[in-house]
């Protein structure tokens, strides 16, 4: 009986960390570790929910007004969805308790539009200006340009 | 000396010009090779030796902006004013698809007074001391070309963040000093040599740090502006160099770098006479005390005794870097260089200014 309580306890712990690793965790299922890691509060810095929601809205304004990459965007076409998925996928990025991504992995959703990284850093540049958009300082800004950089290597293929 | 300046004048030329071969390129229709996709800053600026990289020492960036999907340069124009010396670097480096980097720079040093009594000293001398000095009493400026390559070997030092792997490059300069009298004086071996670096930099972004640390193989004399080696070698050694800098905004970085310099020589006095070390002063002395002259001239050449020794120092700079945009950028610094050859305390504010394209 105690060491039934013992298992009990060590799956009440093990299932513990695993929602605590959820908020982290990267499209292809894997946790997105940072070295070091990101600020814990990085989310509340951002503004939560409402400040993600207004921080990707003004990245997709300034995405959309970028000759360098709005063609790619566009011809992706579904534009609210992007957005949407952008959230959710920022949201988990910085640590947000219970959001779920449900798109498809980076490596997949991008595979067919042979990305160049002068591309990638376009959006990077766009998320900078995002950010002073809804004045997000750039100490905050950067918690989530190091949980995205990784991303490069799954979404630029050329 | 006019012919340096003009010297000057026409290497300008010649980097303006590759500035407009690099232009030429840079059409507005962004076909073909022309790329300018880095993030901003993240090429770094060019240091005194032509490299992409803080202030005096070369990081493992590659000059411009391009990514891998083509070629960028940028110019650069750094004044250093010091007490007994003012440094002037002109220079340009162009970076191939982030993977390869060649460079260029003139530095150019107008000596101030120190040199000025030493060459006094040995024109007035010039019946006991038969060879050259290389100093030119009030217009002695040391003249150094430095080529350099550098390649980026593996890593990326801003999409890495997942892991501490750092991005690392491997490179070199060819550095030629044009004042071959002069450095026989200062007691170097060489005049022309080489130095080869490994360079190691990391972006934290969760720090919102740069770090950097190089390590260059040489046997170089205040970075060769004076010269390589020492009185009877010419043996490179391994010297560390690190900086860091600090990301304010997208387009602000504050940082120090310290950079280790070597010993040849150090606490060497200089040849005013053949290959003879200051020891001939003492014997100059001497000579003069045995003819009679003592009071100031003989108190003059024993104090000269003392002044005519070279220290080298480890370099030491705190930085302010602005870039207001991809094709332009500033840098602020205040330069601790300590002692240099025959001068103590050289301390002072370094400028420069950065083109891209």
């Amino acid at each position: 009986m105690k060491s039934y309580n013992k298992l009990l306890a060590a799956g009440a712990m093990s299932v513990l960390s695993m929602s605590a690793f959820a908020g982290s965790e990267t499209p292809e299922g894997k946790v997105q570790a940072t070295y070091p890691p990101i600020s814990s509060d990085a989310y509340e810095k951002f503004g939560g929910e409402y400040g993600v929601a207004r921080w990707t809205e003004a990245l997709f304004k300034y995405i959309m007004a970028d000759n360098r990459i709005n063609h790619i965007f566009a011809a992706h076409g579904k534009i609210d969805r992007q957005i949407a998925l952008n959230k959710q996928l920022v949201s988990v990025m910085l640590g947000a308790p219970g959001v779920e991504y449900q798109g498809a992995s980076m490596s997949a959703a991008h595979e067919e539009m042979k990305i160049t990284l002068t591309q990638f850093n376009a959006v990077v540049e766009d998320a900078y200006l995002a950010c002073e958009d809804v004045r997000t300082p750039y100490h905050t800004c950067n918690q989530l340009i190091a949980a995205l950089a990784p991303f490069k290597r799954s979404i630029v293929t050329r | 000396m006019n012919g340096n300046i003009r010297g000057f004048g026409c290497k300008a030329a010649t980097v303006l010009a590759f500035g407009a071969s690099i232009a030429a390129v840079s059409s507005p229709a962004q076909a073909g090779i022309y790329d300018a996709g880095k993030v901003l800053a993240t090429s770094g600026v060019n240091i005194i030796d032509g490299a992409a990289g803080g202030g005096i020492t070369p990081w493992a960036v590659i000059a411009g902006y391009e990514t891998n999907q083509g070629i960028n340069g940028s110019i650069h124009y750094t004044y250093a004013n010091l007490p007994n010396y003012s440094l002037n670097s002109l220079g340009a480096a162009i970076g191939f698809y982030d993977r390869l980097e060649l460079s260029y720079a003139y530095d150019l040093l107008p000596t101030g007074s120190t040199f000025n009594t030493v060459g006094l000293l040995t024109n007035t001398l010039a019946g006991v001391v038969v060879q050259d000095s290389g100093i030119d009493p009030f217009n002695t400026a040391i003249r150094m070309d430095i080529f350099g390559a550098k390649l980026r070997v593996i890593g990326e030092s801003i999409y890495d963040s997942d892991s501490l792997m750092p991005q690392v490059a491997l490179g070199g300069f060819y550095k030629i000093n044009h004042n071959q009298e002069l450095m026989k004086t200062l007691l170097a071996n060489k005049t022309k040599d080489f130095e080869a670096y490994v360079a190691i930099t990391k972006i934290f972004f969760p720090l919102d740090l740069l770090v950097n640390v190089t390590v260059r193989y040489t046997a170089a004399n205040q970075t060769g502006l004076t010269g390589f080696g020492g009185p009877n070698k010419n043996k490179r050694e391994f010297r560390p160099e690190v900086s860091f800098a600090y990301l304010l905004a997208k387009n602000i970085a504050i940082g120090a770098e310290y950079a280790a310099h070597g010993k040849n020589t150090d606490g060497r006095g200089v040849a005013v006479g053949g290959n003879v070390d200051t020891s001939v002063l003492g014997s100059i002395t001497g000579a003069l005390n045995n003819i009679g002259i003592g009071g100031p001239v003989g108190n003059l050449a024993n104090n000269l005794n003392d002044t005519l020794t070279q220290r080298e120092s480890d370099w030491f700079d705190v930085f302010f870097a602005y870039f207001p945009s991809k094709n332009l950028s500033f840098v602020a610094a205040y330069a601790n260089l300590g002692n240099i050859t025959l001068t103590p305390k050289q301390t002072g504010a370094y400028f420069s200014v950065q083109a891209s394209f």
